[in-house]
C-alpha cells in the first residue's frame, strides 16, 4: 500500500472530526431525548396507551403493583444476565436450569432450616455459573452453544436424580416449608418482598457496573476482548465473574418462582432465558457488549411488564402475548443495528 | 541474455489523496529475465504492481505490452494480456480441492451442467507440472498440504492462465531455506521458458541469488535500474534509504545511566530462543529485524502477555519476570502493541476511557474504582501529545491514524512505566504525529525511562536509538553501537550480512 492512504494532514482531520461532531449535535430535540431516556420514553408511551385502553383500571396503584410483581422474577434474572451480555458473551441460556436447580435444592434441604436451605440453593445454582464461566472464560467455548448444552444437560440431570418428580415442601404451619412458601407472598407494607429484592439488586448491580474495578474492566472486555487482554486485564476471570453473577440472580429468582409455585421441578424457569435477553436488548444494552447501563435494563423489564399487562387488558391470551414479545425483540434488534450502522459505529 | 521488452511502463503516476504514491516512473521488463523491484515500505512498489495488475482505473501514463499500448483498468483485462500476480497472502480456498482451486472460474463441464471430473484432474495435473508438483494428488484439499506446497499451487493456478509476465510479491516470507531454494529453481525454469518475471523482496541476498536486473524505488520515484552484476549490496541499500535529514531527530540531552534492565536467556520455544541483553536507565535501545524475526514475540514475553519457557527478566537488580501482563504492568513494564486497531485501542470508547484503561487497578481501592483519583492525567496526556481534537469525551474511533496512535501512546505513558517497549510506534501515521511521538519518546528517555524500540522504519531506528540489537529468526544475532549505527549497517545486519555487527 502506498504512503498516501495514511498521510492525511492534521487540518483535514480536524475538519473531518468536526463534521462528525456536527452530525451528532444537529439531531433534533425528540431524537436527542430518545437517545438519553431511551426505553423510559417507550414505557411512558405504553402507560398512555394503557390509560386509553382502560381508563379506569389501568393507572391504579393495585395494577401498577401487579405489573411490578409480574416482572419481578424477570427483572432479577435480567439484572444478572446483563453482566454476561455486557461482557459481549452474547447470552446465558442456562438461566432456566439455574432457577429450577436452586429451587429444587432449597426444597430438598428445607429440613436443615430455611436459611441454610436458601444458602445451599443459591450455592448450587451458582455452580452452574461457575462451570459456564470456566468453560467459556478459560477454554473460550462459544457462550451460546455451551450454555445451551448446559441447560439441556442440567435439565436431564434434574429429571434423572428426582425421577421427573415434583418436590413439595412440608406446608405444616411453623415449619421451614411454610416459611419458604411465604417468601413470595411476604410484603413490606403494601410492597411485595420480590419487588424490594429486585430494586435492591438493581442498585447493587449499578454500583458494581459503574463504580468497581470489576465493572469498569468488564466494560473494556466487552468492548474489545483482545485489546483488554493487551491492557493487562485478566479477561478470563472477568468473564467467569459475569457468569457467576448471572447464575446468582437466576438462583435468587429460582427461589421466588419455587416459593410461588409451592413446588420445585426442573421446568420452572422455562422461557426466562429469552425473556431476559429481550428485556436487556429493549433496555438498550447491545448484544455486541460494552454498551448500555443497568437502569436501561430495568426499563426494558418494565416495558415487558406494561406490554403484557396492556395485552391482557385488550384480551389477548398469554400464548399470543409471547408472539408479541418475539416480534418486539426482532424489531428492537433491527432498529438498534440500523442506528449503529447509520452513525458508522458498527466496529467489529 | 535478455529478450525483447515484454512490458514497459512509461511515465506512470498514481495519486492517492494527499500524496503521489507512484511518481512518473518508467521501467522496462524483458522476456527471459528476473527483474527485482526493491524499496522500503511505502516506496510505491506495491502500488506500481497493482497498477499493472489492473487494480486502478485512474493512473496516468502508458503501459505497453509487447510494444502495444494497453489500458489496464480492470484485473480481468490484465489477466487477458498475460499478466499473472502471485501475492504474499495466498488466495486459495482452504476447504476445497487443489484441482478446484487451480481451475476456479473455468471448471470443465460436460452435458452443459455436470462437472467433468476426469478432465478437471487432467487439467490440474498439467498446471501442477509447471511447478514440478506432478506427484501431488489434485483431489487433496488445500488445508491438507504444506504452506510451501500451497504457494506452488498458487503459482500453478496463475500459470493456468498462460501468463507471459509473472509478478511475485515477497514470495519467500513464509518459506524455509530449502523451500526457497526449490522456489528459485522453478522461477529459473520459468525464466528460461522466456517469461518476464518481476520479483519484489526486501531480502537483499535473495535478490543477488535470483535477479538479473534490479530497480530501486523510493518515495514513489524510480531511483535507478541496474544490472545485478554492477551493483553491490551496500549500494543497493544506499539507493533504497537515500539521504536522511539529520535535523529531523533532535540530539539527546539526557545522560544514560547504569544497567537497569537485564534479560537473561529468554526462551519461548518456536518464537524466541535464548535471548539475553542489557539495557541501561534512560537508554533508547533499538531492535532491528525483518518482519517475522521475533521482535513482537520478544516484547510480549518480556512484559508477560505470552508465557515463557525459560529465562529471567531482571530490573534494578531484582528478578521481576512477570507471571502475566497484569503483573508486568505492576512491575513497571508497558508494551505499546504493534496493531493499534486489534490490540491497542478500544475503538468504541472515548479518549478518556482509553487513556485510563490500563490504570483501573491503580485507582481502585478494595475493588472500588475511583476515576476522580486519576485527576488531570487524561488532559495532561492529550496536551503533551497534541491530540486533535483535544477532547477527552470524543470516541477514539473517529480520530485519524496519527491521533489514535498518540492516544495509544498516552494510555501507556499514563501508567508511568520504568521500561516502555514500543512496537512499531509510528506505523501508518502522518509526519506531524510521527514528530510529536518521537519528541515525547526522546523526552521520556531523557527523564530516565528505559525504552526498547522495535521498528522496521530505519530512519526512526537510527535516529532515536542509542544502540541496537539485531534479531533474526528468533535469535539474537548481534549488537550495533551508536557510532556504527546507520541505516545501511542496520539493514545489512538484519539481512544477515554479519560483519557489520559485533556478534554477541
Amino acid at each position: 500500500m502506498g504512503k498516501g492512504v495514511y498521510a492525511m494532514s492534521a487540518k483535514d482531520n480536524t475538519v473531518l472530526v468536526k463534521s462528525r461532531f456536527n452530525d451528532v449535535d444537529d439531531k433534533n430535540g425528540i431524537s436527542k431525548l430518545f437517545d438519553k431516556a431511551g426505553v423510559y420514553v417507550i414505557a411512558l408511551l405504553l402507560i398512555i396507551l394503557g390509560i386509553i385502553v382502560s381508563p379506569t383500571k389501568f393507572l391504579t396503584p393495585d395494577n401498577m403493583l401487579n405489573i411490578l410483581r409480574a416482572v419481578g422474577m424477570l427483572g432479577i434474572t435480567a439484572c444478572g444476565l446483563s453482566f454476561v451480555i455486557y461482557s459481549s458473551q452474547m447470552a446465558d441460556m442456562s438461566v432456566p436450569s439455574a432457577m429450577a436447580f436452586s429451587g429444587i435444592i432449597t426444597v430438598q434441604f428445607l429440613h436443615f432450616g430455611l436459611v441454610p436451605a436458601l444458602i445451599l440453593g443459591i450455592m448450587f445454582g451458582m455452580l452452574i455459573g461457575l462451570v459456564n464461566g470456566i468453560v467459556v472464560g478459560y477454554f473460550r467455548a462459544n457462550a451460546i452453544l455451551w450454555t445451551l448444552a448446559m441447560q439441556f444437560g442440567m435439565e436431564g440431570i434434574m429429571r434423572y436424580v428426582w425421577s421427573g418428580n415434583q418436590l413439595y415442601p412440608d406446608l405444616e404451619p411453623g415449619t421451614s416449608g411454610a416459611a419458604f412458601v411465604n417468601i413470595f407472598r411476604m410484603k413490606v407494607g403494601p410492597v411485595p418482598l420480590l419487588i424490594i429484592v429486585m430494586i435492591v439488586l438493581y442498585i447493587i448491580a449499578n454500583i458494581v457496573m459503574k463504580k468497581t474495578k470489576f465493572g469498569n474492566q468488564l466494560k473494556l472486555v466487552g468492548s474489545a476482548y483482545d485489546v483488554a487482554k493487551c491492557t493487562g486485564i485478566n479477561v478470563r476471570r472477568t468473564v467467569l465473574y459475569a457468569f457467576l453473577i448471572s447464575s446468582f440472580t437466576a438462583s435468587v429468582a429460582g427461589i421466588f418462582i419455587t416459593s410461588m409455585n409451592k413446588l420445585g421441578v426442573f421446568y420452572l424457569g422455562e422461557g426466562y432465558d429469552f425473556k431476559s435477553v429481550t428485556a436487556i436488548v429493549i433496555g438498550g444494552m447491545a448484544l455486541s457488549g460494552g454498551r448500555g447501563n443497568i437502569w436501561g435494563v430495568l426499563g426494558g423489564v418494565l416495558v415487558m411488564g406494561l406490554l403484557n399487562n396492556i395485552l391482557t387488558f385488550i384480551g389477548i391470551p398469554t400464548a399470543v402475548q409471547n408472539v408479541f414479545v418475539g416480534l418486539v425483540f426482532i424489531a428492537v434488534v433491527a432498529l438498534h443495528t440500523y442506528k449503529l450502522r447509520k452513525v458508522g459505529k458498527d466496529y467489529a | 541474455m535478455a529478450g525483447k521488452v515484454a512490458l514497459e511502463v512509461k511515465n506512470v503516476s498514481k495519486r492517492f489523496p494527499g500524496t503521489l504514491a507512484v511518481d512518473n516512473v518508467s521501467v522496462e521488463f524483458h522476456q527471459g529475465e528476473v527483474h527485482a523491484l526493491m524499496g522500503e515500505n511505502g516506496a510505491g512498489k506495491s502500488t506500481l504492481m497493482k497498477m499493472i495488475a489492473g487494480s486502478y482505473n485512474d493512473y496516468t501514463g502508458d503501459i505497453l505490452i509487447d510494444g502495444e499500448e494497453k489500458l489496464l483498468h480492470t484485473p480481468s483485462i490484465s489477466k487477458k494480456n498475460g499478466i499473472g500476480m502471485i501475492y504474499q497472502e495466498l488466495s486459495l480456498a482452504r476447504p476445497i480441492s487443489i484441482a478446484e482451486n487451480i481451475l476456479v472460474g473455468r471448471l470443465p463441464v460436460k452435458y452443459g451442467v455436470v462437472l467433468d471430473k476426469n478432465k478437471m484432474i487432467k487439467e490440474a495435473k498439467k498446471c501442477l507440472a509447471t511447478v514440478k508438483l506432478e506427484s501431488l494428488d489434485p483431489e487433496k484439499n488445500i488445508s491438507e498440504i504444506s504452506q510451501h506446497q500451497a504457494q506452488l499451487v498458487e503459482i500453478a493456478k496463475v500459470m493456468g492462465n498462460n501468463p507471459n509476465i509473472l509478478v511475485f510479491d515477497e514470495p519467500t516470507s513464509a518459506l524455509s531455506r530449502e523451500e526457497v531454494e526449490m522456489l528459485f529453481n522453478i522461477i529459473t525454469d520459468l525464466k528460461n521458458k522466456g517469461m518476464a518475471i518481476i520479483y519484489i523482496s526486501h531480502h537483499i541476498p535473495e535478490i543477488f541469488r535470483i535477479a538479473d536486473r534490479v530497480t530501486v524505488m523510493r518515495d514513489g520515484k524510480k531511483i535507478d535500474t541496474r544490472s545485478i552484476d554492477d551493483v553491490k549490496p551496500e549500494e543497493l541499500v544506499q539507493m533504497m534509504v537515500g539521504k536522511t535529514i539529520d535535523k529531523f531527530y533532535s540530539k539527546r540531552k539526557g545522560k544514560i545511566g547504569d544497567t537497569y534492565l537485564e534479560v537473561q536467556d529468554l526462551t519461548r520455544y518456536g518464537f524466541v530462543h535464548n535471548i539475553s541483553f542489557k539495557a541501561r536507565k534512560g537508554e533508547i535501545l533499538g531492535f532491528m529485524g525483518l518482519s517475522g524475526a521475533g521482535r513482537t514475540e520478544l516484547a510480549r514475553c518480556i512484559v508477560g502477555i505470552d508465557p515463557i519457557d525459560k529465562g529471567k527478566v531482571i530490573k534494578d537488580g531484582e528478578d521481576v519476570t512477570p507471571k502475566n501482563y497484569d503483573d508486568g504492568i505492576n512491575k513497571g513494564f508497558a508494551y505499546l502493541s504493534e496493531d493499534r486497531k486489534s490490540q491497542g485501542l478500544f475503538l468504541r470508547l472515548t479518549n478518556e476511557e482509553n487513556i485510563l484503561s490500563a490504570l483501573i487497578p491503580e485507582y481502585s481501592r478494595s475493588g472500588i474504582y475511583k476515576k476522580s483519583n486519576a485527576g488531570n492525567i487524561v488532559m495532561e496526556q492529550i496536551e503533551k501529545l497534541k491530540v486533535s481534537p483535544p477532547n477527552p469525551k470524543v470516541g477514539v474511533g473517529s480520530l485519524s491514524g496519527g491521533n489514535q496512535q498518540k492516544i495509544l501512546l498516552g494510555k501507556w505513558l499514563a501508567t508511568e512505566p520504568d521500561v516502555l517497549i514500543l512496537d512499531e510506534p509510528t506505523r501508518g501515521v502522518d509526519v506531524g504525529a510521527k514528530q510529536v511521538i518521537h519528541d515525547v519518546v526522546t523526552q521520556l528517555a531523557d527523564n530516565g525511562t528505559t525504552v526498547l524500540l522495535m521498528t522496521s522504519d530505519l530512519p526512526e531506528l537510527v535516529g532515536l536509538s542509542d544502540r541496537a540489537y539485531v534479531i533474526r529468526g528468533g535469535h539474537m544475532i548481534g549488537e550495533i553501537g551508536k557510532e556504527k549505527l546507520t541505516e545501511e549497517t542496520a539493514l545489512l545486519a538484519a539481512n544477515g550480512e554479519g560483519s557489520v555487527c559485533d556478534v554477541c
